[in-house]
């Protein structure tokens, strides 16, 4: 081999061998970690923005999106954005921001349509997290949008469209400023003894209601333990059409069953119920507890 | 196996009740037995035993625990604490949510001493429940506006050098049911959503350094991979200063109520952006406004307006000793106990009132005192038996004190739900019994 080959062949294993050195090597002070590839990036990468950015392309209408609120959320949130129980209110509270008792809704309080299709998207519905296709994403947004009389009946929700849709309290919100307080930090006399009067305490009568109904909980064992993790945010409410836990005629059904059946079906899942309440990691002795449980529920007194 | 009926607070408050028709002179005697048998009846009935060969123990006998043999090692592989101090749990109020996933519950404060937190009492904030999360299946993504995104495995994170600091972590609807009014009838519950451990991380600042940030980038979301998938904008100017990666906390890995395996933690700030079970950090040039930055976590004020971004966890204090779980057995000599703590630094001094404010005492600072991180104050007190409306006050080495409620409600109303940090009044009665109650 000449000198001048030998040469060509150096410089061409040196530039082979930097090209197979990592990245992170060349450039980061430790070089550790593993580059990030779009396609890695592309499916964790779900956060909106105010201006629209990261929306994936799609539409969704008010019109399908009635049907999909009624059947994913309305059982938590009520068909009009009500709330049921103490699960949110998503609608209405227009103009009490400044009263005793504020509602704060997507339509009273939130500034940005964004955040309520990127919340869809990431969390909801509530049991089922990220189930959701991006088109009924699009349109259950603009049903809610909808429901607080910010779009018409007849809208179209678009990835173009969104960052316009003008929320009412978009202004009504400013950087902290705070200390927004100023005690001198006084250390005698500092009011007059005879001002000095008990506002609020918690009444004889609601600590005497407490102590029955056991305001103190500790956790439950057993069974109810497993409900309560993996059942009860359905159940108790009676979400997509599940039984309510001690509703004695919606269990009878599942009862006459019987119950290695009714077993089977939470530990594999049945209509809209994944398995396991989508707890998998509990196992099958778990799942066959809280089935005991709501049996019992069901049954007794 | 738990009575829940009658628990906790609920029993100390009937156990001292019941001591105000004893007869003074057998007072102690009776509020000594009956706590104790209030504490075996929540451990259940395998002390009740115990508790007939009680006089047994006693001197001049020996007891029965010095005439055998225990346990041995190994028969708790992971140790826990003695089945008599079983009721010194993690409490929750059910009517707070809607249901046991996304919910909250709280520290038992009174039960404690020092500053830090035992991993297994430190308070819970789930909104989509607790993730089982394999650590070999786990990694954290950093990209954006960044030369090099990168993925970290658990191994990539612990190469990294290491940083360990004590910090309290806090919720800031911490005493959010007190605005409108005294509501709540134990510490536990109108203080309990904070905590204080030592925290072992990488700091968020190396790992940017290592994924090169654009010079136009000015925030970063950080995201959980839980149900709910939590997401937070914090500004670029944190992100670089001591917001940490932990993945331990007091010397053992992370707690899967905590965020096992990963969480981001930003010392002194509302616990909502320090992210459990942290998958995702992207880097930005604007805050997302997320449904927890817009919908929750801003403060409404009295003229409709809301603050947003309020990140910081002002200073605070509440006295520990005596409140309503811990009331005051007998007269005599006390040390009246307590915790403050400041987000933006250490505590500097804090005053005691035993009048309702109008006259204070400075308390001593006990033991380590930190930047944000709980501090433990203490106050001698003889009590006479008078009635008294005791309050803690913390002033912080920004010269920041703590406000009266009155000045908290003039400033913002009574609707901001989260960052209450007004002066906290305890009333203690002839009795010794301690409640909550709010004053002007």
């Amino acid at each position: 081999m000449s000198r001048l080959a030998k040469m060509v062949y150096v410089v061409f294993f040196l530039i082979a061998l930097m090209a197979a050195m990592p990245v992170t090597a060349k450039d980061g002070q430790y070089g550790i970690g593993t580059p990030a590839t779009a396609s890695e990036i592309a499916g964790w990468d779900i956060d909106i923005r105010p201006d629209g950015k990261g929306l994936p392309p799609g539409s969704g209408s008010v019109e399908d999106g009635e049907m999909m609120y009624e059947e994913k959320c309305a059982s938590c949130h009520g068909s009009f954005g009500e709330g049921v129980g103490r699960y949110p209110v998503l609608s209405g509270g227009e103009g009490t921001l400044t009263e005793e008792r504020p509602e704060k809704t997507v339509g009273s309080y939130w500034p940005y349509a964004s955040t309520l299709w990127d919340y869809i998207h990431r969390s909801m519905p509530f049991p089922q997290p990220q189930s959701m296709s991006d088109e009924e994403v699009y349109a259950i947004t603009a049903y809610v949008l909808y429901l607080n009389d910010l779009v018409e009946d007849d809208f179209v929700l678009t990835a173009d469209n969104l960052a316009s849709v003008e929320m009412p309290n978009k202004d009504g919100f400013f950087f902290d400023d705070r200390p927004d307080t100023n005690n001198t930090g006084c250390m005698k006399n500092c009011k007059d003894p005879a001002s000095v009067k008990i506002t609020s305490e918690p009444s004889i009568a609601t600590l005497q209601e407490e102590e029955s109904v056991a305001v103190v909980e500790v956790a439950p064992e057993g069974g109810e333990k497993v409900y309560q993790q993996a059942c009860l945010m359905c159940h108790g409410a009676g979400v997509a059409g599940s039984p309510i836990t001690g509703d004695a005629s919606a269990w009878s059904v599942r009862i006459a069953q019987g119950r290695e059946k009714m077993v089977s079906n939470a530990i594999n899942g049945i209509g809209v119920m994944p398995p396991k309440g989508g707890q998998i990691q509990l196992s099958d002795e778990d799942v066959a507890s809280a089935v005991d449980y709501m049996i019992k529920q069901a049954t007794q007194d | 196996m738990f009575s829940k009926p009658g628990s906790g607070p609920a029993v100390l408050r009937k156990v001292s009740q019941e001591a105000s028709k004893v007869d003074p002179a057998q007072r102690r005697d009776f509020l000594k037995k009956g706590l104790v048998v209030a504490g075996g009846a929540l451990a259940g009935v395998q002390f009740a035993s115990t508790l007939n060969a009680a006089e047994n123990n006693l001197p001049p006998n020996l007891p029965e625990w010095s005439k055998s043999l225990g346990a041995g090692v190994i028969t708790n592989p992971y140790g826990q604490p003695s089945p008599f101090e079983s009721d010194i749990v993690r409490r929750t109020v059910p009517w707070l949510t809607a249901d046991r996933i996304a919910a909250i519950s709280f520290t038992p404060l009174a039960e404690l001493d020092g500053i830090i937190t035992p991993s297994g009492l430190v308070f819970e904030r789930y909104h989509a429940g607790v993730p089982t999360i394999n650590p070999d299946e786990y990694r954290l993504m950093l990209h954006g506006m960044v030369e090099r995104p990168l993925i970290f495995t658990i191994d990539d994170l612990r190469r990294f050098p290491s940083t360990t600091a004590i910090n309290f972590l806090e919720c800031p609807a911490n005493g959010g049911m007190e605005w409108r009014a005294a509501q709540m009838d134990a510490l536990q519950f109108t203080h309990g959503m904070i905590s204080c451990c030592e925290w072992t991380g990488v700091l968020l600042s190396t790992l940017l350094e290592e994924v090169g940030v654009k010079p136009e980038a000015k925030w970063v979301l950080a995201e959980g991979s839980d149900g709910s998938h939590m997401s937070r904008s914090i500004p670029m100017e944190k992100a670089l200063d001591d917001t940490l990666i932990v993945y331990a906390q007091n010397g053992e890995p992370l707690r899967p109520e905590q965020g096992y395996p990963v969480r981001i933690f930003n010392p002194g700030w509302e616990g909502n952006t320090s992210v459990k079970w942290l998958r995702r950090l992207e880097v930005g040039d604007k805050p997302w406004y997320h449904r927890e930055e817009t919908s929750k976590y801003t403060d409404l004020l009295a003229d409709g307006r809301a603050r947003k971004f309020s990140y910081v966890q002002e200073g605070n204090s509440v006295v520990t000793f005596p409140c309503p779980e811990k009331p005051l057995m007998q007269k005599g000599r006390y040390e009246l106990e307590g915790l403050a703590w400041s987000g933006n630094g250490k505590i500097k001094r804090v005053d005691v009132s035993f009048d309702g404010g109008v006259n204070w005492k400075q308390a001593r600072l006990k033991g380590l005192v930190l930047p944000k991180a709980l501090t433990r104050f203490s106050l001698d007190f003889t009590w006479d038996g008078s009635p008294a409306l005791i309050q803690s006050r913390s002033t912080d080495e920004t010269g920041y004190v703590q406000p009266t409620f009155t000045q908290l409600r003039e400033a913002r109303g009574n609707s901001s739900i989260y960052h209450k940090n007004a002066i906290h009044t305890w009333r203690l009665h002839a009795d010794g019994t301690v409640t909550n109650v709010q004053i002007s």
